[in-house]
């Protein structure tokens, strides 16, 4: 593995080591994804089936959601703490660094879709029969384009004041390529279609993180100047 | 002097951080081997200028060159620099150990490689508490130990005493004379000459973003 490769991963594993040491924020995040849930399980009766649109855009929302959470304190802690200075000392590029928080929230991002979708399955009543394989690859590949833009974000604010309110600002409209076509992709499959259905959506996605990782690479080595 | 000999070369370099002029055209030249101190009052741009060395921030204008190479390219040239500033870069949640294995294994160096400096600093007995619940001055050690992990040839510390008792100011200073003549750089940047003057050869008075003076101890 070269240099760039093993540092994202050090990196990542180093952010979820830290992460997971300092549970009350995944937990945070958990109980605000599983509550989420639970309140629109009650709200909608309970017992009934959930039309696929609007279960799609309830486990998008509460995604979204969460991933401001995590993605507040990716590169913001860094640099609030000042162990920015540290990843500077590297011998990576700064690009490396960025993977390294994008793998990192891409699996923070996945542990909670664990959690969640098996809570929407049986709160929402959604029938998957055999289709849980498919709905779970649409959800991680839309965790990393939420985390690609949520990585990047983080990066770009994490000098400015109101940092947080900035980052939930810009993710609105930078996660849209991503939302739109996950929500359509994740409704197909609710609704009974398979992943060879829903393949203009994830094409959607997938030109999407091309896009972003072109942006990514030609302007993050000025991003981590202060 | 011939270009070999040079450690740092430092041309016509200015910093402005909006409306601050942090320094105005600074030229210098530092031997290899050399220890030298760079002093001079609060917003003297001595952390500004340490930081440009460490490749961490780059000059509005001018060059800086680290053992011949550009600083602003290539990611090698910080596998030959160790920097410490008043931050410490190690993290809360993971202890001593866990944070040196981090940076150690990105600069391909094995544990057994850097036990003697914790040993020699005083960290064994605290080598597997979180960082957190470390004090200062042992906080600030362990920061010495993971800038040193590479065996770095030009070490950069900002401030390396502040805040520290005389006791710990004795150790670092017992541990820095140890690496005379090893051929390392050592740079540190101090408002306040006390120790430092223990172990540097020579000081660089920095005011308002210039070199206003050098003088050997």
């Amino acid at each position: 593995m070269n240099i760039f490769w093993q540092a994202s991963f050090r990196i990542a594993e180093k952010d979820l080591r830290t992460e997971f040491r300092r549970s009350y924020e995944v937990l945070s995040i958990l109980t605000f994804s599983v509550g989420s849930i639970l309140i629109c399980s009650f709200a909608w009766g309970g017992g009934g089936v959930v039309e696929p649109e609007v279960a799609g855009a309830a486990l998008w929302i509460i995604l979204f959601f969460a991933s401001i959470l995590a993605f507040t304190t990716s590169f913001t802690r860094e640099a609030d703490r000042g162990t920015l200075g540290g990843l500077k000392t590297l011998p990576c590029s700064p690009l490396a660094i960025l993977f390294g928080k994008i793998i990192y929230g891409t699996m923070l991002l996945f542990f909670v879709e664990c959690v969640l979708i098996p809570f929407s399955i049986i709160f929402l009543n959604l029938d998957l029969s055999g289709r849980f394989p498919d709905l779970l690859f649409v959800c991680l590949l839309g965790a990393v384009g939420l985390s690609f833009a949520g990585s990047f974000v983080s990066g770009l604010v994490m000098f400015s004041e109101g940092k947080t309110l900035l980052l939930s600002f810009l993710l609105i409209p930078i996660c849209m390529p991503v939302l739109l076509p996950s929500v359509m992709a994740t409704k197909e499959i609710i609704g009974g279609s398979g992943i060879t259905e829903v393949v203009p959506e994830l094409r959607l996605l997938t030109a999407f993180l091309l896009l972003i990782t072109a942006i990514m690479v030609l302007t993050f080595e000025f991003v981590l100047e202060e | 002097m011939h270009n070999n000999n040079i450690a740092v070369k430092i041309t016509a370099v200015s910093k402005r951080y909006g409306y601050l002029q942090a320094l105005k055209s600074v030229s210098l030249r530092i031997k290899k081997g050399e220890f030298l101190v760079f002093s001079g009052p609060n917003g003297a741009g001595k952390t500004t200028l340490l930081k440009i060395i460490a490749t961490h921030i780059s000059p509005s204008s001018g060059t800086v060159k680290i053992f011949g190479a550009d600083a602003l390219k290539g990611s090698e040239t910080r596998r030959r620099i160790g920097l410490v500033t008043h931050e410490s870069f190690l993290y809360d949640e993971l202890s001593i150990r866990e944070n040196l294995l981090f940076y150690a294994n990105l600069f391909s160096v094995k544990e057994e490689d850097f036990l003697d400096t914790v040993d020699f600093l005083g960290l064994k007995r605290w080598y597997d508490v979180p960082v957190k619940q470390l004090s200062h001055g042992l906080r600030k050690r362990a920061d010495i130990v993971r800038a040193l992990i590479h065996n770095p040839d030009l070490i950069l510390l900002d401030e390396p005493f502040a805040g520290l008792d005389t006791k710990t100011c004795d150790l670092l200073i017992d541990y820095f004379k140890s690496q005379e003549g090893t051929g390392k750089t050592l740079l540190i940047s101090s408002h306040s000459l006390e120790w430092s003057k223990k172990i540097c050869d020579k000081v660089v008075m920095l005011d308002k973003g210039k070199i206003v003076g050098e003088m050997a101890f």
